[in-house]
């Protein structure tokens, strides 16, 4: 069936509805790759062992994270007419309890986190689950929770990524219609400007502005790229919004594209995001079958269609000059810019390329559903709109974390987390991966946006943040990240890789305890040379780790290091 | 990629003070060369792309009051554009980086040479020697055999090896390259003198490359290796000229010789005959 208008949506939606909230029981196991790791699809296997192939009177659906990840293996329950319950710390011993409680229109209520008794998906819908199961926590009243706005992640742990009618049963591809049949590429343009998105990679450029570059940029041909090569240490929201909602960022593209004048788009994915690809191509011929990628979308003469391309494993390769490298066939080493992607001859295969992240894509369906008005209202100024960061490392609460963006880092680390696993003394957090800064402790009232965090020596990054504690050696941590930046150098511009080398040579002699004074000068004045002469992004930043704890942490340093 | 064939209109920039005429587009590091202003590089080759690797051509930009480090090779001449080329900041970051060239390439006179000249005669980074290197501890992956290899002559036999710390440049998988012309365009643009190359007997050796072999063109007059002789095969098929046969068959001496003895030949009333 080919979808053209909103009538079409509407009945695939009420198909869609149909499985989201069934008219039976339904049980949902959360099935990201997280959730798999910590033994998530033996608790699936069980209940489907124990509920049979085809059960009249339950459903078992696969869903993705929520992003509780300390609390997984998860699983949804919705019950006809009442809330939808999550468990938690699920193991298959507790697949047959479960599932004698939902014959019963029951939980098993010693196993819930807390119930949902409704749920607004932001893109035009909320649900309305129901009420009742009054001794379960609510959602909102969760610590884990309370303080989340969850607009990147607003469907994320609730739909099955692996069906299209679901998202659609939400609101999905609502957007790309409205955009499409009914604004001007422009109009599409000034929204997207007027939300003040920034790009969720990390560098913070304005999307708005980068399409309308890309709009008028001169070409019959051009593309446009998801950047989806996420690969800083701890660092996963990407992993997660395109395994637990993949057609968000299709979704995005398809307006993008349609704002720019590209007909073609690539999806550049890491290979060690093997789920992500599959559940991609998945929801990539599932919108091909509803007519919503290919020819004359909507029946508006609109062409468009996105291809995967996966990367061999080099970091560098998210950077855009080397991404198109590796597209290319090319090896992945960054070129001067200009040429920018956007600029005659400097994107792909020579054409106009716009490139965005993940996340900036996830975030373009809202903007133009609920309007830039609404999504400028987010967050802070200068700074709109939420920010998905993987909370890791010594913190009590793991997980997923979206948040409006300018929310101080004590409210990400102390209330949303809960400060230091086992009571530990938190010490300070290391933001944006590997060339970001580490934050002491004393700092954490820092709003993060992406102005304050360079302020104090950080970037935002893509969005991880490491949590270190009392027993965190700071001069070791910093030399895990030059570790990394080091090997992860291309090797083409010297500062980088020999500079790198050398710092980390340095760090070496400094925690075997034989060095001295001088070489912290050497080191200063290194890491120094490096940021300033550096080719690309990753040379320029990489030496943050040391420059900050050399600034925060100079006693660490002092105590190692010989007069 | 870089779009920029025809000179640009005329644009005046300034260096160190100074007003200098340029075209619009043209590589500022080309300006200064032209006008010999002193700018230390290692990875420029005006008929190569701009490659921005080396980084010792870096130069403050002054736009607005503020100053902007930027490599030279890659900023492009503009109406008003004002550069410095030896600030306190940039010969900081200068010195640093000789250092690390001189760790890096300890055995390359030309870097020893070039960092003294800027007043960095030692350096106090741990110095890479590495024994059997083929490059002989001088190479410092400034890319120019690389990108002459594959951007001019096409054949692209060689290549990077590796990544960050661990690059080098030889033929793939350290075997004899079978493409390899043996023209040496890497041994002539290689600026520390890295690349051994020497005739051996009936072939060229590339002695950097894996031992690389080209067999040569023998002289049928004075017996002599001349030129690689797949090389000379494929650009004398592109020649249109009454001299080919001789081209093909002498090395360059004799190829002389014969066109005197032809031209006296001539002047004496007997038949000049080509070959």
């Amino acid at each position: 069936m080919r979808i053209v208008s909103a009538a079409d949506l509407e009945k695939v939606s009420r198909s869609g509805l149909r499985k989201i909230r069934p008219e039976k029981p339904r049980i949902a196991v959360g099935l990201a790759t997280c959730g798999i790791a910590v033994g998530g699809m033996r608790v699936y296997d069980r209940i489907r062992e124990i509920i049979g192939e085809q059960n009249p009177d339950i459903e078992l659906a696969r869903v993705g994270c929520i992003g509780y990840c300390r609390e997984e293996p998860l699983v949804n329950i919705t019950i006809p007419g009442k809330p939808l319950v999550i468990l938690h710390r699920v193991t298959p011993g507790d697949a047959e309890k479960i599932v004698r409680a939902v014959e019963k229109g029951e939980v098993p209520v010693e196993k819930a986190l807390c119930r949902i008794p409704s749920w607004d998906h932001i893109t035009g819908y909320t649900q309305e689950y129901g009420a009742g199961f009054d001794g379960i926590p609510r959602y909102g009243d969760v610590p884990f929770f309370s303080h989340q706005k969850k607009v990147i992640l607003r469907n994320s742990g609730l739909i099955n990524p692996e069906q299209i009618d679901e998202y659609i049963a939400i609101g999905g591809y609502a957007a790309a219609l409205k955009a499409l049949s009914g604004m001007a590429p422009e109009a599409i343009i000034g929204e997207v400007e007027k939300s003040g998105l920034r790009g969720r990679g990390g560098a913070g450029f304005p999307t708005g502005l980068k399409w309308r570059i890309a709009r008028n940029a001169e070409g019959d041909r051009k593309f446009v790229i998801c950047n989806a090569d996420e690969g800083d240490p701890g660092a996963y929201m990407n992993r997660n919004e395109m395994e637990s909602d993949p057609h968000m960022v299709l979704e995005g593209m398809l307006i993008g594209a349609y704002a720019i004048g590209a007909s073609e788009g690539l999806i550049y994915i890491r290979a060690e995001y093997p789920l992500a690809i599959r559940r991609l191509e998945t929801a990539i011929g599932q919108a091909r079958e509803y007519g919503l990628l290919g020819k004359d979308i909507f029946g508006t003469g609109f062409s468009f269609d996105i291809g995967i391309a996966t990367g061999a494993g080099a970091f560098v390769c998210g950077e855009s000059t080397a991404l198109v490298a590796s597209i290319e066939g090319r090896t992945g080493r960054p070129h001067p810019r200009p040429p920018r992607l956007t600029d005659p001859g400097g994107g792909l295969f020579g054409c106009p390329t716009d490139l965005n992240n993940v996340e900036s894509w996830c975030n373009i369906p809202v903007i133009i559903s609920k309007g830039s008005e609404w999504y400028a209202g987010i967050g802070a100024k200068g700074n709109s709109g939420t920010k998905v960061f993987s909370l890791v490392g010594k913190v009590d609460r793991v997980g997923l974390v979206e948040v409006p963006l300018g929310t101080s880092l004590n409210t990400i680390v102390f209330t949303i987390g809960n400060g230091g696993a086992g009571n530990k003394k938190v010490k300070a957090v290391q933001t944006g991966g590997p060339s970001g800064g580490c934050i002491p402790a004393r700092l954490f009232d820092t709003p993060v946006d992406y102005e304050s965090l360079n302020r104090v020596g950080s970037i935002m990054g893509s969005g991880g943040i490491v949590v270190m504690d009392e027993d965190t050696d700071m001069v070791d941590i910093a030399r895990y990240f030059i570790n990394f930046a080091a090997s992860e150098s291309c090797g083409k511009c010297v500062p980088c890789r020999e500079g790198l080398k050398h710092t980390l040579l340095i760090l070496n002699k400094i925690l075997a305890k034989k060095a001295t004074k001088r070489d912290l000068e050497i080191l200063t004045d290194l890491t120094e040379t490096i940021v300033a002469t550096s080719l690309c992004g990753l040379g320029q930043t990489a030496p943050n780790p040391v420059l900050t704890t050399l600034a925060y942490f100079r006693d660490e340093y002092d105590a190692l290091v010989n007069p | 990629m870089i779009q920029q064939k025809i000179p640009g209109k005329p644009v005046t920039v300034t260096i160190n003070g100074k007003k200098y005429r340029a075209n619009e587009g043209e590589i500022l590091l080309s300006v200064a060369i032209r006008e010999k202003i002193e700018i230390p590089h290692l990875c420029f080759e005006a008929s190569l792309d701009p490659y921005g690797a080396c980084r010792l051509c870096m130069v403050e930009v002054v736009r607005k009051g503020k100053r902007e480090m930027a490599t030279s090779c890659t900023l492009r001449a503009a109406d008003g554009l004002e550069v410095l080329t030896d600030t306190p900041e940039i010969e900081k970051h200068r010195s640093i980086l000789f250092e690390l060239y001189l760790a890096e390439a300890p055995k390359s006179d030309v870097i020893r040479d070039m960092a003294a000249h800027y007043g960095v005669t030692r350096t106090r980074f741990l110095k890479r020697i590495e024994q059997g290197d083929p490059l002989g501890n001088k190479c410092v992956l400034c890319g120019l055999c690389v990108r002459a290899c594959s951007e001019i002559m096409g054949a692209g036999a060689i290549n990077f090896i590796n990544r960050g710390p661990y690059t080098v440049v030889n033929t793939p998988y350290y075997a004899p390259s079978r493409d390899c012309f043996g023209c040496g365009a890497c041994v002539r643009v290689c600026p520390t003198n890295a690349i051994e190359m020497e005739d051996v007997g009936a072939d060229r050796v590339m002695k950097s490359w894996s031992d690389t072999r080209v067999p040569l063109s023998q002289c049928e007059c004075c017996g002599r290796y001349y030129a690689p002789r797949e090389l000379s095969a494929s650009v004398l098929a592109r020649l249109d000229t009454p001299l080919k046969e001789e081209i093909a068959r002498l090395c360059p001496e004799c190829r002389g010789k014969q066109l005197a003895q032809n031209e006296i030949l001539a002047g004496r009333g007997g038949r000049a005959t080509h070959g």
